[in-house]
């Protein structure tokens, strides 16, 4: 069985807002402010993919290829996958390419999972850390026709399908999906990401990564360069969010307490 | 004229669908547009059901046209069928905006739909306005450190709105010229089917995105058993209960419960932060909140600077008087 797990390289979205800034355009986060690491749901989609090949482990061999469209900076991301065992990895490289909005990496990836044929599940994150767009995955598997959930915990196998613990408004619900799928993945307790070895980092930073461009997975295809600048970013701002404040002192923890429920009564909260 | 299509897959009308009409009407204005409506699911149905906006024509509608789409087969989780049967909708409506609510299904149908429609798309929107015939979309991105604004550069285009970034209408849902559609589906299309729906009740039976009080614990709180106290403030406050990610992913309490980026987004009146440090993914997921009350023992915690009130105090002594303080209180007014 074969699980392509889709990976995206973002800037650090823990860097804190006094040190985010904007590029000279105003069109996105200024180069070189944060580090560049793994969007945060791609970490928790590994994991599932990981976790889904230990359980089958007496079943079926599962082959875990770790797939990402980007600059050639990205194969870091995909040293991290391989560094949490993924069998292997394999860069899109965006470069010459139109702008990447969904529709046009959904293009992209489809057309490597038709080069990596047969493939049985596609993983991608909810949404990005950086824009939070959550529609590569639908975009997929509309492109696939293949089946599609989100906000995906956990992954079973069963015959001819996939057993999905999806996420909901109210809690979670169990679906059962056609295999091939697509499935976007969440974070719950089930999943946090585990570290990787430090053999496993140093076999990684080492190992080899195929780079495929977009003229050999897509040839000049006029459609895909038609898809993209459906949407324009006018600009971006930074909101002002900063709060100036009160701090809650007493002598005693009583005095806090009581001072805190005064101080939210005149705020007319309580 | 612009049409405006709002898309409500839904099993009944909560908060966030009236929120969605909110921000259309508001588009409609400025826009010299008409807004329609399409209730598809269970929410339809029993209003076909109930015959509701029957016969009735008043004189003044807010919504141009409801459209009603129910199908036994839309009753359960079923994404697929219900892109079917919103594209058999869009054959013969041909909305220049189409929203759909920030719910998880909605946020499943409605990129496929785009897909489909080859429209553009843009999920988790805060801002809506009409500038020289073009809408203008702001959404947060980078975490809500930045927000962008982007252009449609042509028609259709597909939103997802934010819960409790619109204010919410009130009144009629149904109304105007009220539209029964009828549908094909093919069931053995059928690629996922739900199979079991676990509830998980929040802990004082107030859920998140309606509370208008809630305290949220984070990795500070130690274990389950803190939250066992926060629950209690929770209660006495007339609250909800939520909590950080690292307390989630501790496996401490459920993940519904979790708060910010990658879980829900609130905007209480007041949100008391428990032992959370305040890390930028659980910021902006409280950025609407009025009132946000930190307690933490590192003064140099960056929830401070996000506060309006801060306490610098270990919450296994502050929170049991707070109660007490509360339910003080609370006699006080009952007398």
């Amino acid at each position: 069985m074969r699980v392509i797990v889709c990976v995206t390289q973002i800037v650090d979205p823990e860097i804190p807002p006094s040190e985010f800034r904007l590029n000279a355009e105003r069109t996105a986060a200024a180069e070189g402010i944060g580090q560049l690491v793994m969007s945060i749901f791609d970490e928790n989609a590994v994991e599932v993919a990981l976790q889904l090949r230990e359980r089958m482990l007496e079943r079926e061999p599962v082959e875990i290829i770790a797939l990402t469209v980007g600059p050639p900076s990205a194969a870091d991301v995909l040293r991290k996958a391989l560094s949490l065992r993924a069998d292997r990895a394999i860069l899109i490289s965006s470069e010459g390419g139109p702008v990447l909005d969904g529709v046009v990496v959904a293009s992209l990836l489809k057309a490597a999972v038709a080069r990596l044929h047969p493939v049985d599940l596609v993983l991608c994150g909810r949404e990005t850390g950086d824009w939070h767009g959550g529609q590569v995955g639908p975009f997929l598997a509309e492109a696939l026709g293949w089946a599609c959930v989100t906000f995906v915990s956990r992954i079973e196998v069963i015959e001819g399908g996939f057993l999905m613990r999806r996420q909901s408004d109210e809690g979670w619900e169990i679906v059962w999906a056609r295999r091939p799928a697509v499935a976007t993945i969440t974070n719950d307790e089930t999943n946090v990401p585990r570290l990787p070895k430090v053999r496993d980092t140093m076999l990684a930073a080492r190992a080899p990564i195929p780079v495929w461009t977009i003229p050999e997975l897509v040839g000049e295809a006029a459609e895909l360069w038609g898809t993209s600048g459906r949407l324009q970013v006018r600009e971006l701002a930074i909101p002002s969010t900063s709060k100036a404040c009160e701090w809650i002192e007493g002598e005693t923890v009583q005095e806090k307490a009581a001072r805190l429920v005064q101080a939210l009564r005149e705020r007319r909260i309580l | 004229m612009r049409a405006i299509l709002v898309v409500l897959p839904a099993s009944e009308i909560g908060r966030s669908e009236r929120e969605t009409i909110g921000a259309a009407r508001a588009l409609a204005t400025a826009f010299d547009g008409e807004v329609n409506v399409a209730l598809i699911g269970p929410a339809a149905e029993s209003a076909i059901e109930r015959r509701e906006g029957a016969g009735r024509t008043p004189e003044v509608s807010a919504n141009a046209r409801t459209f009603l789409i129910a199908h036994p087969m839309l009753r359960g989780y079923a994404p697929e069928l219900y892109v079917s049967a919103l594209e058999q909708l869009l054959a013969t409506v041909r909305p220049d905006v189409i929203l759909f609510p920030g719910r998880t299904i909605a946020l499943e149908i409605a990129p496929r739909l785009a897909y489909r429609l080859g429209a553009a798309m843009v999920t988790d929107v805060i801002g809506l306005r009409a500038e020289e015939g073009a809408v203008v979309i702001t959404k947060p991105v980078y975490g809500g450190k930045a927000h962008a604004m982007l252009v449609a550069s042509r028609p259709p285009v597909v939103v997802c709105v934010r819960p409790r970034a619109f204010d919410p209408i009130e009144g009629e849902i149904i109304e105007g010229d009220v539209t029964w559609i009828e549908v094909a589906l093919d069931p053995s299309s059928e690629q996922v089917r739900l199979l079991e729906r676990i509830r998980e009740e929040s802990a004082t039976g107030t859920a998140l995105e309606e509370a208008r009080i809630i305290v949220s614990g984070g990795r500070g709180v130690g274990g389950p058993e803190g939250f066992r106290l926060l629950e209690e403030l929770a209660r006495w406050l007339g609250g909800a209960v939520g909590a950080s990610r690292a307390a989630c992913d501790a496996g401490w309490v459920p993940a519904s419960w979790q708060i910010g980026q990658t879980g829900k987004k609130v905007a209480p009146d007041l949100y008391i932060a428990v032992g959370i440090s305040g890390a930028s993914q659980h910021v902006v997921g409280i950025s609407g909140a009025k009132c946000v009350v930190a307690i933490n023992t590192d003064s140099r915690a960056p929830i401070f600077k996000v506060a309006d009130l801060g306490i610098v105090e270990a919450y296994e002594n502050l929170v049991p008087i707070l109660i007490e303080e509360v339910k003080r209180l609370r006699a006080v007014e009952k007398a």
